[in-house]
C-alpha cells in the first residue's frame, strides 16, 4: 500500500505539490505503547513552564524569600538579635504555602478542563486512551510543581545557612521540603481530578479553592495529632532541627500519597467515562 | 450495505442514541454499516446530529443506547487500538499555541505511538506532500484557514490509517483549496474508507459512493449515492437557449403540443420541461429538441434536475417532514 505522503498532493496557490518520495518502511516494532503517556507528560511539563501562571508563581516565592531573608539579616545586622534559620524557613514556608496554593491550585484546575472542546479532539481522538491522558497530564503537573518547589526550597535552605545562623539539620531540611512538596501533592492531584470532572476552568479553580481552604479549616478543627496541613506546617520549625520522628513523616506522605492516589483514581474513573 | 458479515464491516452502529444531559436528542436509533472501500457522504442540515455520530464513532462521546463498532470491535474512550486506525479531522480543527507544523505532527505522531524512525520521516514527507514546506518553522497561529486544512489532513494521514473520518473538510476553503481537497479525497479513497461530512451536497455527489441523510438526530436514508438519487423524480430537464424571446416563445408552443410533455416552464431563456411520470425520455426529448430546432433557436444547453443530489437530498428530507407522526413507524427502504 503506498504511503498517505505519496498520495497527498495539495496545491497551494493552484501549483501543484511535487511529487514525495516514499518514506522509509516501518518494518516491525514501530509502536511504542507508553510513548502517547510519555508525549502528554512532555507537552504538559513544557505547556506550565511557559504559562504565565506559573511565572508568577516562582516569581512571588522567589521575591518573598528574597525579601523576607533581607529583612532577617537586616534586623540581625541592626539589632543583633540572632535569626534562626530554622525559624526563617519555616515562617517562609508557612507563608509561602499558603499563597502557593492558590496559584497551584489554578495550574492544576486548568489542566483538563482549560483544553475541553476543539483542543482535546486533537488529541483524544487519536491513539490514546483517557487513561493515559489522564496519567500524563497528572504527572506533568506533578512534575513541573514538585521539581520547581524543590529547587527553590534547596535555594532557600542555602541561603538560610549561609547568611543566617544555621541550626537546620540537613536531614531535617530535606524532610521539611519533602513535607511541604507532598502537601503541594495533594493540591496537584485535586486540582487535576476536578479539572476532569468541570468542564468550565473558571469553575474548576473556584471549587478546587473552595475545597482546599474549606478542607484545610474544617482539618484544623480535629483533634490535636491529627494530621492536617495546619500540624503539618506547625512542625516545620522542629522538623528542620532534625527534631522528629520519621513515624511523623511517613503519616505526613501516606496521608498525601493516598490522597493523591485516590483522587487520581476517582477522576480518571470519571474521566474515562464522560463526553468529549 | 446491510447483506455484509460483521467482521467486513468498518463501522457498525446498532440502534444508536445520543441524548445530552436528558435534554437533546442529538441522535435517534441509528443503525449504520459502513464496509470496506465505501466512501459514506453524511448529510443533515444544521444540527441533523452529524458530528455526534462521527464523535461517537471516535470514541470522544459515549453512546446514551445502542453501539458502535470499528473494524469489528466496539469502540470507546479507552479503545486507543482503534483510534489507532482512524484519521479524524473536526469540523473546525485547532491546534495548541506556539507549535510549529514540525512540532504538532511530531507530537500527534507520538500520540499514536510511532517511532522516531517512523514519524520523522513521515512528518517531513506529508509536511512536504501538503505544501507547508515554506511555513514549517512559524508558528501554527499564524497560519490562513487553508494553511490549517492543510495541516488537519497531514494530521488525519500520519498514523497512515485504514478509516479516515473527516468533519467538513472543505468548510471555510477558497474554491482553489476546496478542489484540491476534493481531488484529495477521490485518491485517498482508492486505498481507504472514509466518512465525510458536509453541507455542500455538490462535494458529496462529486466524491462519495454512498450516502447517509440525518434529519432531527434520525437516519433517514443510508446505501449508495445512486439509489439516492433513483428516488427522485425522473423525467425533469432544463434547456437553456440563446437568441430572441419571441422565436423562444414560438419553440415553447410547439413544446406544449407533445402529448407526453406534461409541464413546461419558462424564465428568461431558461425552459423547465417535466415529462409524463411513464414517458421514455429519448423519443420526446428528440420531439422537443426538433421542435427547438424548427423554431430556429439556439440551444446552449440541456441537463436534467431530476438526478442531482440536491434534489434528492431536499425531497428525502420533505419526504420526512410530511409523514408527521407515522414517523413512530420505520419506513420501508
Amino acid at each position: 500500500m503506498a504511503s498517505p505522503a505519496s498520495i497527498v498532493k495539495l496545491p497551494s496557490r493552484g501549483v501543484p505539490a511535487a511529487q514525495v518520495e516514499e518514506p522509509p518502511s516501518q518494518g516491525g516494532g514501530s509502536y511504542q505503547p507508553f510513548l502517547p503517556y510519555w508525549a502528554v507528560l512532555e507537552n504538559d511539563f513544557f505547556q506550565v513552564l511557559y504559562s504565565w501562571v506559573f511565572r508568577l508563581w516562582v516569581l512571588v516565592m522567589v521575591a518573598a524569600g528574597t525579601g523576607f531573608l533581607l529583612y532577617r539579616v537586616g534586623v540581625y545586622k541592626v539589632t543583633g538579635v540572632v535569626q534562626h534559620a530554622s525559624h526563617f524557613l519555616a515562617d517562609l514556608t508557612q507563608w509561602t504555602v499558603l499563597v502557593s496554593v492558590a496559584l497551584v491550585a489554578v495550574l492544576a484546575a486548568s489542566s483538563i478542563a482549560g483544553e475541553r472542546g476543539s483542543l482535546a479532539d486533537s488529541v483524544l481522538s487519536r491513539g490514546i486512551s483517557r487513561f493515559q491522558y489522564y496519567l500524563g497530564k497528572w504527572h506533568g503537573r506533578l512534575l513541573s510543581v514538585l521539581a520547581t518547589h524543590l529547587a527553590l526550597g534547596l535555594v532557600g535552605l542555602t541561603a538560610a545557612k549561609m547568611f543566617l545562623h544555621e541550626d537546620i539539620h540537613l536531614v531535617g531540611g530535606l524532610a521539611a521540603l519533602g513535607i511541604s512538596a507532598a502537601m503541594l501533592a495533594v493540591v496537584v492531584s485535586l486540582g487535576v481530578m476536578v479539572s476532569a470532572m468541570i468542564v468550565n476552568s473558571f469553575a474548576a479553580i473556584a471549587v478546587l479553592w473552595v475545597l482546599l481552604y474549606g478542607g484545610g479549616m474544617l482539618l484544623s478543627s480535629l483533634p490535636v495529632g491529627t494530621p492536617s496541613p495546619d500540624w503539618a506546617l506547625q512542625q516545620l520549625p522542629y522538623v528542620l532541627k532534625g527534631q522528629f520522628h520519621l513515624e511523623v513523616l511517613h503519616r505526613v506522605v501516606g496521608w498525601s500519597l493516598g490522597i493523591s492516589i485516590g483522587s487520581a483514581f476517582i477522576g480518571m474513573t470519571y474521566f474515562s467515562r464522560r463526553d468529549m | 450495505m446491510a447483506e455484509t458479515a460483521s467482521e467486513d464491516l468498518v463501522v457498525e452502529t446498532t440502534q444508536l442514541t445520543k441524548i445530552y444531559q436528558n435534554r437533546q436528542i442529538a441522535l435517534n436509533d441509528v443503525t449504520l454499516k459502513l464496509e470496506r472501500g465505501c466512501v459514506l457522504g453524511l448529510l443533515g442540515s444544521n444540527g441533523a446530529g452529524k458530528t455526534t455520530l462521527l464523535r461517537l464513532v471516535i470514541g470522544l462521546h459515549h453512546p446514551t443506547a445502542g453501539s458502535v463498532k470499528v473494524f469489528g470491535r466496539p469502540m470507546g474512550a479507552n479503545t486507543a487500538d482503534l483510534r489507532r486506525r482512524i484519521g479524524y479531522i473536526p469540523t473546525n480543527p485547532r491546534f495548541p499555541r506556539g507549535m510549529t507544523p514540525i512540532t504538532y505532527l511530531d507530537y500527534m505522531a507520538k500520540l499514536f505511538g510511532l517511532t522516531r524512525n517512523v514519524r520523522k520521516p513521515r512528518l517531513a514527507s506529508l509536511i512536504r506532500a501538503v505544501d507547508l514546506l515554506g511555513a514549517s518553522a512559524s508558528p501554527i497561529s499564524t497560519f490562513s484557514s487553508g494553511m490549517t486544512a492543510r495541516l488537519a489532513v497531514a494530521t488525519s494521514l500520519i498514523n497512515d490509517p485504514d478509516l479516515l473520518i473527516w468533519d467538513e473538510p472543505t468548510h471555510g476553503l477558497d474554491p482553489e483549496a476546496r478542489r484540491s481537497m476534493l481531488d484529495l479525497i477521490k485518491n485517498l479513497s482508492k486505498q481507504k474508507t472514509l466518512i465525510v461530512s458536509s453541507h455542500n451536497l455538490g462535494d458529496i455527489d462529486e466524491v462519495c459512493n454512498h450516502a447517509a441523510v440525518l434529519s432531527n438526530g434520525h437516519l433517514i436514508y443510508s446505501g449508495p449515492l445512486q439509489d439516492l438519487k433513483g428516488r427522485m423524480r425522473r423525467n425533469h430537464y432544463e434547456l437553456d437557449f440563446e437568441g430572441e424571446q419571441k422565436t423562444i416563445a414560438r419553440a415553447l408552443q410547439a413544446i406544449k403540443t407533445i402529448g407526453e410533455v406534461k409541464y413546461t416552464s419558462l424564465q428568461h431563456r431558461r425552459l423547465t420541461v417535466q415529462l409524463q411520470d411513464d414517458a421514455v425520455a429519448a423519443p420526446v426529448l428528440a420531439q422537443v429538441l426538433a421542435a427547438v430546432h424548427e423554431a430556429k433557436v439556439g440551444l446552449v444547453g440541456v441537463r436534467s434536475v431530476g438526478q442531482q443530489t440536491e434534489e434528492a437530498y431536499l425531497d428525502l428530507v420533505e419526504k420526512e417532514e410530511q409523514r408527521g407522526f407515522t414517523r413512530i413507524y420505520r419506513q420501508a427502504a
